[in-house]
């Protein structure tokens, strides 16, 4: 669907910014809601991530001593700006990227790998013990899941043929779910979203009961805050990327809707149904399994393209 | 190499009734054993103060207001009791309870929480008493 | 950070997510890898036993059972077990089997609570959730049974405070069957799990030897293949009567640890069951002097982390001279802090919770002597100014 706004609002209120943001919450709601109903408890009420972003906002933000000050304080800001970037250029709402051109896969997948490096940065940036290794762990864990993760979103995009997620978003509506046409890349990239996001089992990097809080340790306040609505913000825009590329695109708000939360579904379950992995064994399953299916499927894909346009 | 064993147990809690009761909305009944606030029947009490000398936290002073009649105040301190029920094992005549209806027992002050269990006119002769300390007092309470 | 080595040192403590306790562990690492560790506690003392010197004999049982909020049981049968011999008392038979079910089901609920927590420090929250629903029914039990769910107060020095009706019988069976059931699902989980297994598995393997030497007891050293039982090695309450089966393992690691436990409650169950069905008939109390006559004594008890020791010592008047307790936990520090070197950092809080620790049960004073200084006596006036000293 085609949204003709002036460009400002777009950028501040709709699909970007504000309601970017307020989707964020409402996603974070929903995922803490599905798992406690997977573990047979109640749940948040619908208004507590908006509750908690406004207690943070309120709270006073210490600044420990030893980190470099303009660093700790501009990192959170640069971590929400780059999410919000992302959202710029996937189908947000099942409206059409309000801003597109050729490549701007990619431009999305560096916005929220920056988003990952600032929060390691910022875990670097501080003295304190838990904070350096949740920054080791974020960044091992990094560099683990993108290559398997990145392939799998690669494989689309070679289907359709083009790097231009709009472009992509109307090949697989018009085509067969991508879903069933390449399995092994759709289950990589589900579990590479969950490794991306830092979700259990790939909680490695803030692990609570290890080191806190990992990276974000001494954070607090507005930091935190802005911190945390990135992180929402990068999981509604996951899932819209993933949705997209692998469930048959999205055309209006009501499929949007629809295949996202659907996919959120599937992600808490997954969260709930397995235990954290230590960060050894998050790289070697990554190194070897995922990469190792993600080639796979890439080669796969490349045979049916050379046999279907060779026949 | 089994994974997601919990799975069936996971998709099932989804279509079950969440496990939390939600208090103060749906309240179970207490047991019947259940060890809440003391009660003091003062009709059978000889002031032994055996339950005095046991309790392990000083919850249960005893007030003598005539002791050849046995008439008796019981002041009791919600705030200290532990409810173990060990003077209601060691009273010889069963003058105390502990209840199983009345435990919802916090309070944002500590006004109400030293409580007089006796009878009637007794409880107001040791209230004029504490109004008015020069007047003349009988014993001393423990 | 020490600045000559690459090493630094991780505290995990006072305040840490992994402790549900204040106590400070230092960990030296490498990297991930851990190279030296080191722990201090102490932090919850609060001065029981001196305590315990200036109540009478009725009161110091309420004063014991409050060591610990999971033993809490177990810390007041000890007492009253000790208490008991000095007097030369013996509790009636149907007190003494009361005694051994309230003890069994409070061991089924400080392994459920225990599965719960290893599960939430290896970062399975589910398994968390459902075995700390399921843990609610035996604590209605001993709701049911008691009046309170934690601190049920069920001894008096004599015997026991209530009785256990057939109605109320019936209700422990039907909450024993769904027990047993959850029970054998979790087992099921923690054996086959394989996200789960890769966690405790290989992790602070104990041989049978080095168990003995480090002290090891309890479950933590029953998962090594040492088989001592205080149930079993020196049979209290009704325990001759109706014996339990020694649970061991041989695999020595975390694992072991978690199975260990497991089938422990099954035998628990099994017992609580065996002794319903034959519940001795009788009175619930004997009489007991108020002043017991001097001598000592030490009672021994199976808590659910190992051995727990009382001493008891009476100068023949209403208050005892001393209660000295050593509990299980102490015992089993020295094997973290040994086998912690070469694990990674993600495996501490999975070895600390394996030893099922309760730090609220383990300060107690200890004095060590040191050969070549000689032993004095401190008053308590010269022990406080002492202290007020030492902080100025």
């Amino acid at each position: 669907m085609n949204l003709s706004l002036h460009p400002i609002l777009v950028l501040l209120i709709f699909p970007g910014g504000l309601f970017l943001l307020a989707s964020g919450l409402i996603y974070q709601w929903a995922d803490r809601k599905l798992i406690a109903r997977f573990q047979n408890r109640v749940g948040p009420r619908f208004i507590q991530p908006l509750a908690d972003t406004v207690k943070l906002l309120a709270k006073e933000e210490i600044i420990p001593t030893g980190v470099h000050k303009g660093l700790f304080l501009v990192l959170p800001v640069i971590a929400l700006a780059a999410a919000l970037t992302a959202g710029l250029y996937v189908p947000m709402f099942g409206f059409q990227p309000a801003s597109s051109f050729r490549g701007d896969l990619i431009v999305a997948l560096y916005a929220l790998s920056v988003l990952t490096l600032t929060m390691g940065l910022a875990g670097a940036n501080t003295i304190s013990r838990f904070s350096l290794i949740g920054a080791t762990r974020t960044l091992t864990q990094l560099f683990s899941y993108e290559a398997p993760f990145l392939l799998t979103l690669l494989g689309p995009a070679i289907a359709a043929g083009t790097w231009q997620i709009s472009k992509i978003n109307d090949y697989a509506g018009q085509n067969i779910w991508l879903m069933i046409a390449q399995p092994i890349g759709f289950a990589v990239s589900l579990i590479g979203l969950m490794g991306k996001l830092e979700l259990p089992p790939f909680d490695a990097p803030e692990a609570e009961t290890e080191i806190v809080a990992g990276a974000m340790t001494e954070y607090s306040g507005r930091g935190y805050a802005l911190f945390r609505l990135g992180k929402d913000v990068e999981l509604v825009i996951g899932l819209t990327l993933v949705a997209t590329f692998y469930l048959g695109g999205l055309a209006n708000p009501l499929q949007f809707v629809i295949k996202t939360l659907a996919l959120l579904l599937v992600l808490a379950l997954l969260q709930t149904a397995f235990a954290r992995l230590r960060i050894d064994q998050t790289v070697g399953f990554w190194w070897r399994a995922g990469a190792l299916l993600a080639v796979v499927q890439l080669i796969a894909i490349l045979l049916g393209r050379y046999f279907t346009t060779v026949f | 190499m089994p994974i997601g064993t919990m799975m069936s147990d996971l998709v099932r809690s989804l279509f079950k009734k969440p496990a939390t009761e939600l208090y103060p909305y749906v309240k179970k009944p207490a047991p019947a054993r259940l060890r809440g606030k003391l009660t003091w029947n003062p009709e059978k009490c000889t002031g032994c103060q055996l339950c005095i000398k046991d309790c392990p936290s000083n919850a249960i002073d005893l007030v003598t207001i005539d002791k050849a009649a046995k008439q008796f105040v019981m002041r009791y301190h919600i705030d200290h009791c532990i409810y173990c029920a060990q003077c209601v094992v060691s009273c010889r005549f069963g003058c105390l309870a502990l209840s199983n209806v009345d435990w919802e027992l916090a309070i944002g002050n500590k006004e109400p929480l030293g409580i007089f269990y006796g009878k009637e006119e007794n409880i107001a002769r040791l209230m004029e008493q504490i109004a008015n300390p020069g007047v003349e007092q009988p014993a001393t309470p423990e | 950070m020490s600045a000559d080595t690459n090493k630094f040192v991780i505290p995990i403590g006072p305040q840490h997510p992994a402790l549900k306790e204040p106590a400070n562990f230092e960990f030296w690492v490498d990297g991930e890898t851990v190279t030296g560790a080191s722990v201090r506690l102490g932090y919850v003392h609060r001065g029981i036993e001196k305590g315990a010197e200036a109540r009478t004999w009725v009161q110091n049982l309420y004063l014991m059972e409050r060591i610990c909020g999971i033993c809490s049981h177990v810390h007041a049968t000890a007492y009253t077990l000790g208490v008991e011999k000095l007097a030369g008392v013996e509790a009636p038979p149907r007190a003494q089997a009361i005694r051994q079910i309230m003890g069994e089901l409070e061991r089924i609920h400080s392994h459920m609570l225990w599965l719960g927590v290893a599960a939430h420090e290896g970062g399975f929250d589910s398994l968390f959730m459902y075995s700390w629903r399921d843990r609610e029914t035996v604590m209605d039990l001993l709701e049911k049974i008691s009046g309170n769910k934690v601190h049920y107060s069920a001894n008096l020095l004599g015997g026991v405070k209530f009785d256990i009706t057939p109605e109320l019988a019936a209700e422990i069976h039907k909450g024993l069957e769904f027990l047993d059931e959850r029970n054998r699902f979790y087992l099921k989980v923690v054996n086959q799990d394989e996200t789960f297994i890769g966690r405790p598995r290989g992790i602070g393997t104990m041989t049978a030897e080095r168990a003995n030497f480090l002290g090891a007891i309890g479950p933590t050293a029953r998962a090594s293949g040492v088989a001592h039982d205080i149930r079993v090695d020196a049979p209290y309450l009704k325990y001759s009567e109706f014996p339990i089966k020694v649970e061991t393992h041989t695999s020595g690691d975390l694992h072991g640890r978690f199975i260990v436990r497991i089938n422990e409650t099954f035998e628990s169950i099994r017992v609580i069951r065996e002794i319903l069905d034959h519940l001795p008939p009788g009175e619930l109390t004997a009489r007991m002097p108020r002043r017991i006559p001097a001598g000592e004594a030490i009672s021994r008890v199976e808590a659910p982390r190992g051995e727990l020791l009382y001493f008891v010592a009476s100068n023949g008047s209403d208050k005892p001279e001393r209660v000295k307790v050593r509990t299980p936990s102490l015992c089993n520090w020295s094997t973290v802090l040994s086998l912690a070197i070469g694990l990674k950092l993600a495996d501490m809080p999975m070895l600390l919770t394996g030893i099922d620790p309760c730090f609220s049960c383990n300060d107690r004073s200890v004095s060590v002597k040191r050969g070549t200084q000689d032993s004095s006596m401190w008053s308590w006036e010269k022990l406080r100014h002492y202290g007020i000293e030492y902080y100025r």
